[in-house]
């Protein structure tokens, strides 16, 4: 069909890396969906065992200076973080998605002020435009995701301009158009199935980009407020105990890395598979 | 003292006998770096009432009057003072020879024009209503005269507070501030958020009885750096990049028993930690439900465990060791920790594990309240109350406050804060209505703030008594801790003679530093 | 015949010099036209704010008497409609007032341009490391395509945008500050810099050796390339003289865009290392809610990525001539 198709011999041929990185997600994935069932403790119960202990086999990452249980902590903020990832995306991805497409199938007026706007904020990194948002929201969970999903706004629109835009070149769009096939339905029934595959590519680089953003905003206090186990919270309240108690610092960072890398590697690969033309833009 | 000065020269001659020229200058100025997390936010003593800020004017300014340990009102930059028999009106006699930084007499007409300043609404002066009903005030020969239009007990407490600074004129001759005073240090440079440079006031004459040294400080260059975290502040304690620093809670239980480290708690702090209710809205406005969550609240655990130890648990709205507090009595008026007692009180209320009351817990961030809010958080849990923690910067907290504390609907919420002075008189400015951030109760409390002001002695202690009694019983405010920030700080062992005096103000006149 | 190849030399300068001086205007406009979506956005962005900034200033002060309020909000212009009070805003804006701060009531201008020499000190440091080890690597992942350096290169690239820049700065501050006492954690001087310009370094270093190997990828593809090979060049020749350049100028494309980068994680890096800069002053301010502080900073923010992105698009026109047709 056409060039965006992931094909089962692409399929075989996937490098090792995007193995590596399935593997690593779906672990993940898995670690905070049976976080619950996991966690050998309540991760809010205070004096579980004694305040600020070292890794030991009852405490596999240690405990916090409240005696929580550190893995419990990390397991369920793997939930925390997982669940602001994939809410910010979606939105912003739906968001970003209709823009883009607007962009592509309206007037020059239209397209012209709206790319010109879109390419204004992209050139803005997208932690700075979340971290600009949650100052005038204020922080809190849900106003760190909102503002972590309109920071991918940009990305995700001018990701969609570009892919429709190119499926707009196409001449089976102009047949379409000639036959009186109306716009919206031009989008749905031909376009969206074909750049479907690419966006949800694009999804999983966002992904990454969000899970840094909410930690990042969360250590600056700004994300999610303690005593919420999100990986960046826990940082933030940790980091006075860095002589003391390192491990607090980290688990839940070496958690964040994990999880970034894990979707990076997938969607860095897949990324050259469906937008072969693509050159080094993050 | 006196030792001080020898052994300087002492170590002057020899340095004399050894090094060049260059050296010996390096070699006799002394220095210190203090290091806090936040800058000052104004130089202007009138228009800043935050601890940081404080702590600096009143090293360039003096106040009118100072206070000893125990209370007793001492000389300041006014010599002698006496006040009329109705109470109404002070006379001040301004000290001779007092000069000003820029070299010009500090008088009584200094003294007039700085305290016209205070008070003039334009100044939008956040202590305004501590200096008290003042009508007017007039300066002759060296004496200010200053006129009330009733009797005002805590006059002559508030004037040796480090919010009732004296400033020169020139400080606001001109349109631009320009932080000019009589006190023992003179600014030389201020960066914001980076170091504020303080050099020895030569002229300068003590009279504070907190403070042995009797004129210029020992120190020739006093230097304040701002490093926000406190692992960096600590570090740079270690390093000897800084000489006295606010240490970290989490560390300075090792520094005490560290013989290279001394740490200082201030025991004049004037401060007091409480929790209060937006009793407004339901179910606050039952007693019964206030009381339940005051007796769920584990402060020894706040104490020992959130604040390292480092502080007590405190029984009364108003911090020990001010005039009139008394822990026993306020003990006997407030509830105990019983979270027993408590869950049975809230599910006689309706409130099961499973219908549990939702509050908010609304806090501001600070090293250790963090901790304690976790705990709460806890402590309410066990009585079937969901807390969820709202954390906010001081001055955002604040704002937010004085909206919520007017709201009659909404989510209930329960908050807390901390509040300072030299004098029982701050229930006034908290709880007066409409009070500090709207949290002014009623007309019952109002009348007794009120006529406690108008008295003084043991009459003035009883009245300050039912209004703490009245406030206790009925649980608006439930007292957690005494004390509660930036009351800390740590030098290294060869830092001599750091003093804190009220309100956690930092006094280095007696300050040396060994070689 | 002489004479029409002087002709055509002379008009080939002169149509450069036009076209270069085109293309500074059209970049300039475009830069300027950027600049002031962005103050729009920001003096809009204050109107989203759940409750008032007057309340917000005022609240700390027992005398917020109603009175002086609705003073303060008509000075601030508060009492206008939306569209009236953003206008004023650029109005003011533009005319390089960004207001006074809430919290010091000193000027938003003032209060950043003291520290944008110490955030660009730091930026540029940063960048400076980041490009030295970031090219070679992406050389030498680029030269050894599809073999175990290039793996190699590209999953430690991977890895470097995978660890969160103020994870990776408290790392580094307890190994070599607080462990190894090598190097202080606070401060302003120069040995202050070290610390942080490393942990930007080491951060963003991962994206140019990703970008500078697919730049090389693409000129290595080149027919003049396959050419100078088959002339029996020495590989060591080809790669230095004829691929590198031409590689490395589209790699000053993309050093704007790693910049506009490294300064967004340095927001958090300022804070890690108490680096008196921007950043620290912009997150104090978003913590204290001090918003014309936070306005301020966004307009001046987005200013520096603009005129560095503008003038890297024109010195890449002066390094590139096909970049000036367009």
């Amino acid at each position: 069909m056409t060039s965006t198709t992931v094909t089962a011999a692409t399929l075989r041929s996937l490098p090792f890396t995007v193995i590596l990185g399935t593997g690593l997600a779906l672990l993940i994935i898995a670690a905070a969906l049976l976080a619950p069932y996991l966690a050998p403790f309540d991760p809010m119960r205070m004096a579980a065992g004694p305040r600020l202990a070292a890794p030991s086999a009852a405490h596999l990452f240690g405990t916090d200076e409240f005696g929580r249980d550190l893995l419990s902590r990390v397991l369920m903020g793997g939930r925390l973080s997982l669940g602001i990832g994939v809410a910010a995306v979606v939105s912003g991805l739906a968001i970003g998605g209709l823009l883009g497409l607007l962009a592509a199938f309206s007037g020059r007026l239209v397209q012209a002020v709206l790319l010109r706007v879109i390419d204004v904020l992209y050139s803005f990194p997208d932690t700075l435009i979340a971290l600009a948002l949650v100052a005038f929201l204020g922080p809190g969970i849900e106003n760190a995701t909102l503002a972590i999903a309109i920071s991918l706004v940009p990305f995700y629109a001018r990701v969609t301009y570009g892919l429709a835009a190119a499926e707009r070149a196409k001449p089976y769009i102009e047949a379409a158009q000639l036959a009186g096939v109306r716009p919206g339905r031009l989008v749905r029934v031909h376009v969206m199935p074909n750049i479907g595959q690419s966006l949800i590519v694009m999804g999983t680089l966002g992904f990454s980009s969000a899970i840094l953003s909410a930690a990042g905003l969360s250590f600056l206090g700004l994300g999610v407020q303690p005593p919420s186990p999100e990986w960046g919270a826990i940082l933030a309240s940790g980091r006075n105990y860095i002589t003391k108690a390192p491990w607090i610092l980290l688990f839940p960072g070496v958690a964040i890395c994990l999880t970034v890398l894990s979707f990076n590697l997938i969607g860095d690969s897949l990324r050259d598979l469906v937008d072969p033309r693509r050159k080094g833009r993050p | 003292m006196s030792y001080h000065i020898s052994l300087n020269r002492l170590r002057l001659l020899t340095a004399a006998a050894m090094v060049t020229v260059a050296g010996l200058s390096s070699a006799t100025a002394a220095e210190l770096i203090v290091a806090r997390s936040v800058d000052a936010d104004n130089l202007d003593g009138y228009k800043t009432s935050n601890t940081q800020s404080l702590q600096i004017t009143n090293l360039i300014y003096d106040t009118l009057l100072t206070m000893d340990k125990d209370g007793s009102i001492h000389p300041g930059l006014a010599s002698e003072w006496s006040v009329s028999d109705d109470g109404k009106t002070y006379a001040f006699t301004i000290r001779d020879g007092v000069t000003c930084h820029d070299g010009s007499t500090f008088d009584a007409a200094a003294a007039k024009a700085s305290l016209d300043r205070a008070l003039d609404p334009a100044t939008v002066n956040p202590s305004l209503s501590a200096w008290g009903p003042i009508t007017g005030s007039a300066a002759e020969g060296n004496v200010l005269t200053v006129t009330l239009s009733e009797p005002y007990g805590p006059f002559t407490s508030f004037l040796t507070s480090i919010q009732a600074p004296f400033m020169c004129p020139s400080s606001f001759a001109e349109a631009q501030f320009k932080p000019i005073g009589t006190g023992p240090f003179k600014l030389a440079s201020w960066m914001r958020n980076d170091s504020i440079v303080l050099e020895a006031n030569g002229d300068y004459h003590n009279t504070n009885p907190l403070i042995d040294n009797p004129g210029k400080p020992h120190l020739d260059k006093l230097t304040f750096k701002v490093i926000p975290e406190a692992v960096a502040r600590m570090a740079a304690l270690r390093s000897g990049e800084a000489d006295l620093v606010e240490p970290s809670l989490e560390e300075a239980t090792d520094l005490k028993d560290d013989e290279n480290f001394k740490v200082y708690a201030a025991e004049l702090s004037g401060q007091q930690v409480l929790a209060a209710f937006t009793w407004k809205i339901k179910p606050l406005d039952n007693p019964d439900i206030r009381k339940a969550i005051g007796m769920a609240m584990n402060r020894d655990a706040y104490a020992s465990i959130a604040f390292e130890g480092l502080v007590n648990t405190a029984n009364c709205p108003v911090a020990p060791n001010l005039f009139s507090t008394d822990e026993d009595l306020c003990a006997s008026w407030g509830v105990t920790y019983d979270p027993e007692g408590a869950k049975a009180l809230m599910e006689a209320a309706g409130y099961t594990a499973d219908n549990p009351l939702k509050v908010k817990l609304l806090v501001h961030k600070l090293p250790g309240w963090d901790q304690m809010h976790q705990i709460m958080q806890q402590d309410l849990l066990a009585i079937n109350v969901q807390a969820e923690i709202e954390t906010r910067e001081v001055a955002a907290f604040f704002d937010h406050m004085s909206v919520v504390n007017e709201k009659t609907d909404g989510e209930p919420a329960v908050w807390t804060m901390g509040m300072s002075g030299v004098d029982p008189d701050y229930l006034y400015f908290l709880w007066k209505r409409p009070g500090f951030v709207n949290m002014g109760l009623n007309e019952d409390l109002d009348a007794l703030l009120e006529e406690q002001r108008r008295l003084s002695g043991d009459a003035r202690a009883a009245k300050i008594h039912e209004a703490e009694k009245y406030l206790m019983e009925n649980a608006y405010a439930i007292p957690l801790l005494s004390p509660g920030w930036g009351w800390l700080m740590a030098s290294g062992a060869k830092v001599d003679g750091f003093k804190m005096g009220f309100m956690v103000s930092l006094l280095f006149n007696d300050v040396t530093v060994a070689e | 015949m002489q004479l029409p190849l002087r002709r055509k030399v002379e008009r080939d300068f002169w149509e450069n010099r036009l076209l270069m001086l085109f293309l500074i205007l059209k970049r300039a406009l475009v830069a300027f036209l950027t600049v002031l979506v962005v103050i729009v956005l920001s003096g809009v962005l204050i109107h989203v704010v759940p409750g008032d900034p007057v309340t917000a200033m005022m609240a700390q002060s027992v005398t917020a008497t109603p009175e002086a309020m609705a003073e303060m909000r008509a000075r601030l212009g508060l009492d206008l409609p939306v569209w009236q009070q953003v206008g004023l805003y650029a109005w003011h804006v533009l005319q390089g007032d960004l207001g006074t701060s809430i919290r010091s009531s000193e000027s938003v201008a003032q209060l950043l341009l003291q520290r944008l020499p110490n955030t660009f000190s730091l930026a540029v440091s940063g960048l400076v490391i980041a490009l030295a080890i970031g090219i070679p690597l992406g050389f030498l992942a680029a030269v050894n395509r599809g073999r175990l350096a290039d793996t190699a290169v590209m999953v430690i690239a991977v890895l470097g945008v995978s660890i969160p820049a103020f994870w990776l700065g408290l790392i580094l501050m307890q190994v070599f500050s607080l462990k190894l006492g090598w190097l202080p954690v606070a401060g302003s001087g120069w040995r202050n810099i070290i610390l942080p310009a490393f942990t930007l370094g080491l951060t963003y270093c991962a994206l140019v050796a990703r970008m500078t190997r697919s730049a090389l990828i693409e000129v290595l593809a080149e027919d003049y390339i396959r050419t100078a090979r088959a002339r029996g060049l020495r590989e060591r020749q080809v790669l230095l003289v004829h691929a590198l350049r031409p590689a490395l100028i589209s790699i000053v494309t993309v050093v704007g865009l790693v910049f506009a980068y490294l300064l967004g994680g340095q927001v958090i890096i300022e804070n890690v290392f108490s680096w008196n800069g921007i950043g620290r002053l912009a997150v104090q301010a978003m913590l204290e809610r001090d918003y014309p502080m936070i306005q301020g900073f966004i307009v001046v923010f987005a200013t520096s990525v603009v005129i560095v992105s503008m003038l890297i698009d024109i010195l890449y026109g002066f390094l590139d001539p096909r970049m000036r047709q367009k």
